[in-house]
Formats: structure tokens, sequence, C-alpha cells
């Protein structure tokens, strides 16, 4: 119900709404410029066809004049065939500027969507973005396909009619006329309870498929607690309530065609009437009457191509209040369509990006203060430095801000400023800010490894090789057999040419790692950040993911958000955070002498250690709880 | 397939009579839309007759004024025709439309009814999805073959054998030649039908890419933007924008081709009728208001012509959908009652299993969707496997295992959700075979380890099983389930509205709910599956201790991973692989050093460390 008032409040008559549309159909007006002008052959070939028929029946059927007669039929039959395929051509020019138009428009909202930062995307759910590209999109289409688009068409057809009967015949066309505000009035009128019905229909349809959703998911429940009683009477309820408004769009829709019809053959009767009038009072003036042939009475060809011209002309008219419909409905999805290209939360590269420094694999942390709430700070003036080379892990509880680091360094996020809008802090790569960085050069060089590596379509390779393409198949395999991944892939019929499926499903969770590990080895960015996974896999697997990390990590700088214990003990430097602040620091022995936090985590992690896998995970005993 | 139709027959049978009038009343109407062009050509002929009579006799005034009431004769007829017309066009459209959605209607509400009584193996070999694309799309279906295929057919045929009546009593030869080239016609809107509903289809499904790309690349942004592979993965949404909008343009052509194919043919009959006609008109063969008034009717026949295919094609979806419908109807039912169900069981009668297996699956599963039914045989499963164990009156028996082990299988069985495939469980002295599904589920109170909530007030979700409660009831189960320290936090207390139009409540919370809907039924044996997993230790705590006296006085089998919430149970079994392991009280079973012990000992540690952290935690806050 509320959607249906946003509709109203939103469809306000925007004009730069059009112009900002117009900028997507601009590229390919000479489309729409040709269907309007073969609009206008068809709208005039299908004028001049009656009027051929009214010439048959003036100059050759009612005076008996053969000679002529086949020279018309021919006219005839070219005039509708040059419609035919100016109506057919028309379909498919405006068609295809509509869809060109609507695809330039989905694939630069994807652009758009794709640059925002994870901040945009924390304030805009999936799904709704996803229904700005489709539904919204499609809406716009309607514009195209309804013919709003070519309503000048429809506007030069009705006046080229008008233009056609007032010539025949003045007065006929005036009193004929009069049915014309009839018609506009009484469509317009039942088209809106049409309306309102189909509006309470669809919500009522909506209420009832949700009710069905809930009920047939916890069947069981309504089994077991014998609801089954009560189940059924409050569907027989919604049901009754869908029927019933079922049955009323379908008492409005058929007063709607019933009376456009009736009033279509009113015209007629009246046509009848007082163009008869007219023929039989033309027939007792002053010229010998050849009904057919004399200038300025009314004919009988006349009073048909009346009859004919009127039920041509009824169709494009009860049409208007529909298109005003879909007109409104345009005008809200696009509102909202480019209400998203005017939000931007881009993570925008410097103006002046600096050339990228000589790689050498310094990290530096500088009182980085950071949150995803303004209310709820997680890092407060985190500060510290990675040397060249140096493996570092960083430990912690859920929540403390390990995760943040990994997001800031790549830039997903930016640091925030300081109060007065001044840089305060900052995360530098090679001695410079990430944020003087361009983009690219910082996400060559840094390599992440996500704790749940994403997989896109494509095959196998094609994820290893990912945002690679300058990197040789060959070698890349080579990375990923040193890792092992052959062995894994032995199972899948195409190996490493297998596809793999959405968001790689037919990837076990140690299969995605190592296809991650290997993308790493692949592209070999002089910095690292791994998420270690918490994901249980078999022990054969689990070895082989030890492995294959020890060899991403040999000689990079790394920045390792930890959960094994081995990848701890390890490590060169280890960072104990807790609530978004660095707690403790050292290596393994000099931490479990302090016999600190880190010593806790530790006995925590031995604890659980050798336990059953899945144990493992109910558990949950690893160093992030 | 007639079969299929047999479902719709008890519908039909009793809508009869709205069917008929309706079917009359749109032959009625046809009569009535064929009169004008009638009316239309006599006044024509009378126009002309008597203009060539003026110009005979130099005669006016009387004539022309005989003439005008003739011809107003005639509009007036017109006009009478098409009030009438109208009028019982709509009532006939009201009929047939409006009792397809009647029938329909009835339809979705016997689907329901069904569905209210399948086995739950049912669900779980059909998922929601495919049970809702059953109750919407295929109910949608069937009602487009009831209600506008209908009409049109009858529609159709009517104004078929009307027009060429009244056509080929004026001249019937010329009607012959005109109406030769309409079954072409209908041949052609039939294959380019085809091709437009299959092109719209493939389009849907491609706009359903387009649809998933998109949540793809929003899901996985992170890693796009980390990965700096922007361009490549733009590169993909635009092939799959680009080629829906080139199965659009395929569609276009075959529409393109449908729409002035059908104009073409209201040409040519128009071409013929004035090719052959005109000459017999000149001849005076024909007289011209026939003429004319065949023009028209040749219109009215052309029209519901292009539309032939699409009609087709919704005749077969709708066929199609009601072999679905069949093979819902056709499901197995629940488990139900026994032919001659034993007693109720005593009150308060402890629970024995004797030698319980349970296979799951192995029942064939259909897929079907608009294209066809492809078959898929689930593998069988021995999930339970001799599972022997007695519970006595007021007793609790505790079950632990690995994820997988079977024990809410068991769970299920207990409940009477899942039949007893072999061996048998009896309730208070009774097997559960022989007695009615009432009788046990009324004593069995079942917390399910997924707590489904319905969109629906908190209270009406607690009083699920016993609408009649009272809200003094309500809330004793809310205390006992420890929901009632929630009830502050929620925006309306007990009467705050969940689901999708309210709140979403955490999951410990809807653990308590469920709970508390099992307390409120008072039942003589409890089954609790992990019931506890998502409340925090500390609330379990309390939970587990307010639950013990009320364990007391009935029969008690909980699952759980924290064993400490087992400990005081009078037996515990450990569940491998469906079958029992270790079994033994608690003490017994931490003597056998078994699974059951290190699992205790490793939750033993971390419980340690745990508040050996808080305590940490709290010095450095």
């Amino acid at each position: 119900m509320s959607e249906a008032r946003n509709k109203r409040e939103s469809a306000s008559w925007d004009a730069r709404l059009f112009l900002r549309l117009w900028e997507f159909v601009r590229p390919h007006q000479h489309l729409l410029w040709i269907g309007l002008g073969l609009l206008l052959l068809t709208s005039g070939a299908r004028l001049l066809s009656t009027y051929l028929v009214k010439i048959a029946i003036d100059d050759h059927l009612i005076p008996g004049v053969q000679q002529g007669l086949m020279g018309l039929l021919m006219a005839f039959a070219g005039v509708n065939l040059v419609e035919l395929l100016a109506r057919r051509s028309q379909m498919l020019t405006i068609d295809r500027a509509g869809h060109n138009a609507l695809r330039d428009l989905r694939c630069k909202l994807f652009r758009h969507l794709q640059k925002q930062s994870a901040r945009f995307y924390d304030k805009h759910r999936t799904g709704t973005l996803v229904g700005r590209i489709t539904t919204d999109v499609e809406a716009l289409y309607e514009l195209f396909s309804s013919g709003v688009v070519t309503i000048l068409g429809d506007v030069f057809f009705l006046t080229a009619t008008i233009a056609i009967l007032l010539s025949l015949d003045w007065r006929l066309t005036l009193v004929t006329m009069t049915v014309v505000p009839v018609l506009l009035l009484a469509t317009t009128i039942i088209r809106r309870y049409v309306r309102s019905a189909y509006e309470t229909m669809r919500s009522r349809t909506g209420q009832m498929n949700g009710f069905l959703h809930e009920n047939v998911g916890g069947m069981s429940l309504i089994q077991i607690f014998r609801r089954e009683h009560k189940a059924r009477g409050e569907f027989t309820e919604i049901n009754t309530g869908v029927r019933d408004a079922q049955l009323s769009t379908v008492v409005w829709e058929s007063t709607l065609s019933a009376t456009t019809e009736m009033l279509g053959s009113f015209t007629t009767a009246l046509i009848l009437w007082y163009g008869g009038g007219l023929v039989v009072e033309s027939m007792g003036g002053p010229r010998p009457a050849d009904l057919g042939s004399w200038s300025g009475g009314l004919t009988l060809g006349i009073l048909y191509s009346f009859v004919d011209y009127m039920q041509k002309f009824f169709t494009p008219l009860s049409d208007l209040s529909q298109k005003y419909t879909v007109l409104q409905n345009a005008m809200t999805a696009g509102s909202r369509i480019f209400g998203l290209f005017d939000t931007d939360e881009s993570i925008k590269e410097a103006e002046h990006p600096v050339e990228a420094p000589p790689a050498r694999g310094l990290i530096e942390f500088r009182d980085v203060h950071f949150a995803y709430d303004p209310s709820e700070p997680v890092l407060r003036g985190l500060s510290f430095r990675l040397e060249a080379g140096e493996r570092v892990a960083v430990v912690g509880a859920t929540g403390a801000g390990k995760t943040t680091l990994m997001k800031l360094l790549t830039r997903l996020y930016d640091v925030d400023a300081a109060a007065d809008g001044t840089r305060a802090g900052g995360v530098f790569l090679d001695g410079v800010d990430v944020r003087d960085w361009r983009l690219n050069a910082l996400r060559q060089r840094v390599g992440v490894v996500q704790q749940e590596p994403f997989l896109f379509e494509g095959t196998v390779l094609d994820n290893i090789r990912l945002g690679q393409s300058h990197v040789d198949p060959k070698l890349a395999r080579a990375a990923a057999t040193r890792l092992g991944l052959d062995e894994c892939l032995e199972r899948l019929p195409r190996g490493y040419d297998e596809p793999i499926l959405e968001r790689g499903k037919n990837l076990s969770a140690g299969e995605k790692q190592l296809v991650a590990f290997a993308r790493i080895l692949a592209s070999e960015p002089e910095v690292l950040v791994l998420d270690e996974a918490t994901a249980n896999v078999d022990s054969h697997t689990e070895a082989l993911l030890q492995s294959a990390e020890k060899e991403v990590l040999r000689g990079r700088t790394s920045l390792i958000i930890a959960h094994r214990l081995s990848t701890v003990i390890d490590a060169d430097r280890i960072l104990v955070m807790q609530k978004g602040e660095i707690v403790e620091q050292g290596n393994h022995e000099s931490l479990m002498q302090q016999r600190g936090l880190y010593w806790r985590l530790c006995k925590l992690q031995l604890g659980s250690a050798g336990a059953g896998d899945a144990e493992q995970a109910e558990a949950g005993a690893s160093l992030n709880t | 397939m007639t079969r299929d139709f047999l479902l719709l027959w008890p519908h039909l049978k009793r809508y009869r009579w709205r069917y008929g009038l309706g079917a009359l009343c749109l032959a009625g109407a046809v009569a009535s839309r064929i009169a004008i062009p009638y009316f239309l050509g006599e006044s024509i002929d009378t126009l002309r007759a008597g203009a060539e009579r003026e110009t005979e006799l130099g005669d006016s005034g009387l004539g022309a004024q005989s003439i005008k009431s003739l011809v107003l004769w005639g509009a007036g007829s017109i006009v009478v025709a098409a009030a009438i017309g109208a009028l019982i066009r709509t009532a006939s459209r009201i009929l047939i439309l409006g009792t397809s959605r009647r029938v329909v209607s009835d339809v979705r509400r016997d689907l329901f009814d069904h569905l209210l009584r399948l086995s739950p193996s049912f669900y779980i070999e059909n998922t929601t999805g495919e049970l809702m694309s059953r109750c919407v799309n295929d109910v949608r279906n069937v009602q487009g073959l009831m209600g506008p295929v209908f009409m049109y057919l009858a529609e159709t045929a009517v104004v078929y054998l009307f027009c060429l009546t009244v056509m080929a009593s004026k001249s019937p030869d010329l009607t012959l030649i005109c109406v030769l080239p309409i079954p072409l016609f209908v041949i052609s809107s039939r294959f380019l039908a085809g091709r437009i509903q299959r092109g719209s289809r493939r389009a849907q499904a491609k706009l359903a890419e387009v649809s998933a790309k998109t949540d793809e690349s929003i899901s996985g942004h992170t890693v796009v933007q980390a990965l700096g592979i922007e361009a490549l993965d733009a590169e993909r949404f635009d092939k799959r924008a680009e080629e829906y909008r080139e199965l659009n343009l395929e569609v276009t052509r075959a529409r393109g081709v449908l729409s002035p194919l059908m104009g073409g043919l209201a040409a040519l009959c128009l071409l013929l009728v004035l090719a052959v006609g005109g000459p017999r008109v000149m001849r005076g063969e024909l007289s011209l208001g026939d003429f004319i008034s065949i023009l028209f009717y040749l219109q009215m026949l052309a029209a519901p012509t292009g539309v032939m295919g699409f009609v087709i094609s919704s005749l077969q979806r709708g066929r199609a959908a009601l072999r679905r419908l069949c093979e819902v109807f056709d499901a197995d039912l629940t488990m139900l009652d026994p032919a001659g169900p034993g007693p109720a069981p005593d009150k308060g009668g402890g629970l024995s299993v004797r030698d319980l297996s349970i296979t799951l699956g192995g029942s064939e599963r259909r897929l079907s969707d608009g294209e066809g039914t492809t078959q898929e045989r689930l593998p069988e499963r021995l999930v339970l496997e001799g599972i022997d164990f007695e519970v006595q009156p007021g007793k609790t028996l505790g079950i632990v295992g690995l994820t997988g082990s079977g024990k809410t299988t068991l769970l299920r069985v207990l409940a009477r959700e899942l039949e007893v495939d072999a061996g048998s469980v009896f309730l208070g002295g009774r097997d559960v075979t022989e007695l009615r599904l009432d009788d046990v589920r009324s004593r069995v109170g079942y917390v399910p380890q997924e707590t489904f909530l319905f969109s629906k007030s908190l209270a009406e979700n607690v009083s699920l099983g016993r609408i009649e409660a009272t809200r003094e009831e309500i809330l004793r189960a809310a205390e006992d389930s420890r929901l009632s320290e929630d009830l502050d936090q929620l925006p309306d207390g007990l009467e705050t509205m969940l689901g999708e139009r309210g709140v979403n409540l955490s999951g410990g919370q809807r653990q308590r709910t469920a709970l508390a809907r099992v307390l409120l039924l008072d039942p003589e044996l409890l089954l609790l599956d992990d019931t506890l997993s998502a409340v925090d230790a500390h609330t379990a705590e309390e939970i587990m201790e307010r639950l013990r006296p009320l364990m007391a006085g009935r029969t008690t089998v909980i699952v759980s991973h924290h064993l400490a919430h087992l400990s005081a149970a009078d037996e515990i079994i450990v569940l491998e692989d469906g079958r029992i392991g270790e079994r033994g009280s608690h003490e017994q079973l931490l003597a056998q050093s078994g699974f059951y012990k290190g699992l205790w000992e490793r939750q033993e540690m971390r419980e340690r460390l745990e508040r050996e952290v808080e305590s940490f935690e709290g010095d450095v806050s």
C-alpha cells in the first residue's frame, strides 16, 4: 500500500528526469527518428487504405464503372503491403532503440555500483540494488513497448483522421466527434477502477503468497501442533479475499471493454442516422443524381469511410489513459535509478596520484582511527609497522578490528579523517599514504586472501588468473601444481577447465582456499594480507593448505589474521588486538612468558587440539573466539 | 490426460449453471454484434434504393421522409443492439471469467488442504520454492485455461458460426473465397506465438541471470575491488545485458512478423471481397449493403485469428500445469490413523524404543518446470540402525553425537513426524503405530532444532498449540523459558509482531519462544532438540534450572552439544553414524574414556578459559 503512495508522490512531471533518460537514448536517436518516420508512413497507409475503399464504392461500385477498378485494387494491395512492411520495420527500430538505450543504462548503473565503497553497501540492501538494475529498468522499457515514446505517431494519426473526416464532410465530423469526450471520460473513469481493483488484487495475492510460503515452510510445525484446522480457516479467508479482488477486476475490465465497444457501435449508429439524413437531403438537391460522383453532398462511400475511420480512431484514443499509467510507473522507476546515480560513495583516487614507489614491502599504520558507525569506534589511534619481508600475525577476539586492518590497507574503506576534515594518521605502503596511490597500482602490490575465497564464473584456471590476464596460463598452472591443486581437481571431469558453478559450490572450502593461494602465487604481489579460514577441512586437505600457505608467505611482507596456531608460532611477530588496540606484541616465546591474553588464547587453542574435525567446529575452539 | 481434467470436474459440475448461462450470454452478445453490420447494410440498401428511385421518378418529399424514418429505424436498432450487447457481454464475461476465478479459488483451497495433510517426507523431497511454484504459477495457468482460454474458444466458435451463417446467406461462394486464407493464418499464428513465447521465456531466464550476476558482484564487491578486476567483471555483466537485449529483439522480430501478418489477413480478405464482390455489386447481383456488411464481418473474423496461436499455447501450458497439480494431489498423505486404533495410552507412561531403524530417501523426486519433467532418485540412506533404549516415566534421556549421526531423525520419529520403518516405539506401553495420531501428538512436546516463527504476534506464536491459553498461562510459559526477560526489550511485549513485517528475534529469543510454545502444552513427553544452542551460556543455565522441576514430572529426551545440560540425565546415549556408540550415566561414560569423555574434557577446559579471558578483559577495560 505504501508502495502505491510512494508511486504517486514521486511521479512528478520532472523534465530533468526526461533529459537524463534522453542522455541514454541520444546515441540511438537515429533509430527513434527512423521509427517515428516509419510510424507516420504506417499511419498514412492505414488512412489511405480506407479512402481507397471509399473511392471503389463511390466511383466504381455504385455507378457501375468497371474501368480503373483493377488499378484501384492494385493500389489497395500496394498500400497495404507498404503498411505491413513499414509496421514491421517500425516495431523493430523502436524496440531496438529502447533495448539499446536501456542496455547502456544497465551497464552504466552496474559500473556505478561497482565503484561504490563498502560504506555504500552497508546502507543499501543487495535485493534493492538488484531490483534497480532489473525491475526498474524494465519499467523504463515499457515506455518503448507500450508506445509512450511513439505518442507523437498517435497524435499524428488522430489529427490526420480528423482532417480527412473534415474534408469529407464537416457537419458529419462535428456530430461524430461528440462521442469522443464521452469515450475519453468513460475510459478514464473506468480505467481508474480497473487500476485500483488490480492494486487490491496484487496486494492480496502478495499476502496470500506470503501466507503460503510461510505455511508450506512451517508445515511440520502445523502438523505437530495440530493446527491444520486453524491454518485451513485462515487460508480460506485469505483465498476468498483474493477471489473477491479478482472478481472485481473481472467486473471492471468487462465493463471497460463492453463500454468501449458499445460507444463504437453508438458512433456507427450516429453516423448512419445523421449521415443517412444528409444523404437523403442531398438527393433532393439541384444536381442530377449519380449518388457516387457529385461533390459537396454526402455519398454512401463517405458513410462507409466514416464508420471505418472511427473504428480505427478509437483504439489509440482509448489507450491514452493506459499510456499515462505506464508513464507514471516509468517516472517512479526513473527517479529511483537516477537517485542511485546521484549517490556516490565510491573510494576516489587522488586527483594527482603519486607514482608507485619502488617495491620494498613496508607497511605502516600510523595513528589510525576508524569506525563503521560513528558511535562505535573500531580502531582508536592504532600504530604499528611491518618491515620489508616481515611476517606478522594478528590475533584477538571477534570484533577486535582485525579484518578492518585488511580493509584499510586495500582501501575498501578509508581511514577516518580528523574532526576538522584533515588527514589524521593513515595507512602507508612503501612510505606513501594509500590514499595517494593509484588504486590499480595499490591493488597490484597488495595481494589478498579472504577467509571465504569468492570464486567467480569461469573455469578454475580463469579464477587462478583472475585479474591477471597477462599471466601465462602455463605459469598459473605451474603455481597451482606447486600447491598440490592437481590432486584435488582430479575428481572434476575437466580439471582446471572445469567451469565454476554459482559461487563456487562445486569446490570444497579447502579447494577454494587453494585456488586463492594459487592466485597469489601467479600474481606475485609484494605484500600479502591473509585472513586465515576457520572452515574445517579434512586432515589431508588441511596439510595441503598448511604447506600451500607456507609457500605463499615465503619472501613477502605479510599481515596474517591468524586462526591456526602453527601460523602464529612461525610468525616473526604477533600483534594481540583487543577492542581496536594492540595490547601485546612480540614473538611466540616472549608472549608466552608474559602469561597475558596471548598465553590464555594459546591454552584455549591447545585444549581443543587433536579433537575430531567436526567437533572442533562445534566447540568453536579457535583463536578468534 | 483426461484423468487430469477429472480434477476439475467436481468444480465444473458445481458451477455448471454459471458456465452454461455465461455461454448463453456469450452467444447473445455475439448475436448483437453480428446484428450491427446487418442493420448497417440494410440501411445502406434503403438509402441506395431511395436514391435510385428518386433519380427515376424525380419525386422527393414523401420518399425522402420515409427513407429517413427507415434509416432512423436502422440506427435505432443499432443503438438498441449495442446497448443490449454491452450488457449481456459484461454479464457473460463476469459469469465465465468470474467463475474461472471461483473454480481456481476452490482448487487452491483443496490444494492447501491437501498440503496440510501431506507427510513430512514429502516436504523433505520438495523444496518450499517448488511447492510455491505449484501453488502460484501452475494455479495461474489453470486459471488461464478455465477462464480466458475457455471464453476465447467459445466466443471464436460462436463468432465464426454466426458470421459465416449470415455471410453465407448473403453470398455463399463469396464467403467461401474470403474464408479460404484464414486457416493458413491460424497455422502461422500458432507457429509465431510458439516462437514468441519460447523467446520470452528465454529472455526471462536471461534477465534472471542478469539479476544473479548483479547479486554476485554486489555480494563479492570487496573481492572485485581488492583484486582490481572491475573491468573484467563489468564485461561479464555487459555480456549478459547484451544477450538479454538480443533475446528481446528476437522476440520483437517474431512479433514484428505476427502483428503485420494479422493486419495482412484483414487486408487480404478485404481485397478478395473488393475483387470478387465489387463486380457483382456493379452487375446488381449483390446489394451494396450486403457488400459493406460482409466487409465488416470479415474484420470481425480476422480479429480473433491473430491471437489463436497464443490461445493454443495457453491451452498447452494450462494442461501441463494441471498435470503437475495432479502430481501433488496424488502424493502420499501423511501418516493416517490406524484402521482400528488402540485405546489412548495411560497418562504418564514411559517411552521405550526397540530395535528401531530408519531409512530416508529412495523415493522418486520429480522436478517439473515450464519445459518438462525430469526425475531424480534420491539415494537411500540408513539413518538409524538398531536403536534400543527405554526411558522410565519421569526420567530423562540425553543424546549426544556429531552432526549427521541421526539425533534429529530419532526425535522426529518419536514426535510421530516420521513413520517407524523397522522396530517399534512404545509410548506408555503401547505401540505408537497402533495409536491415533492425535493421541500421540497431544502427549508429545517437541522443540525442533530449527525454530519456525509465523508472522503473527509473539503471544500467538507461543500459543500455537493451544489457542485457548490464557494470558497468565502464556506468561508462565514465557517465564519458564526465560523469554520473559526480553519482553520489555520488544516494542509491544507479547503483542510484538514477528516476521517479515515485524521484528526479527535473535537466535536465542527464537529458541526460547519455541520452548515456551511447548511448555504451554504441558506435555507428558518432552523432546528437546539442541534447543538452547543459540542461547547464551548464562541464560541457558537459568533455563535448565527452571526446567529441572518441570522435567521431573515428565519423560524427557534432550539432544544437546552442551554436556553440562545432559549431566543430570538418567541415561545418556552417544549416537555414532546412526548407532548407539556409548551409553550410560554421566559418571559411567566419563569412566569409559571414549568420545563422551573427550568432549567433556574439552568443554570443561574451554569454560574455564572463557572465564579467565572474561576476567582478563575485565582487567584491561
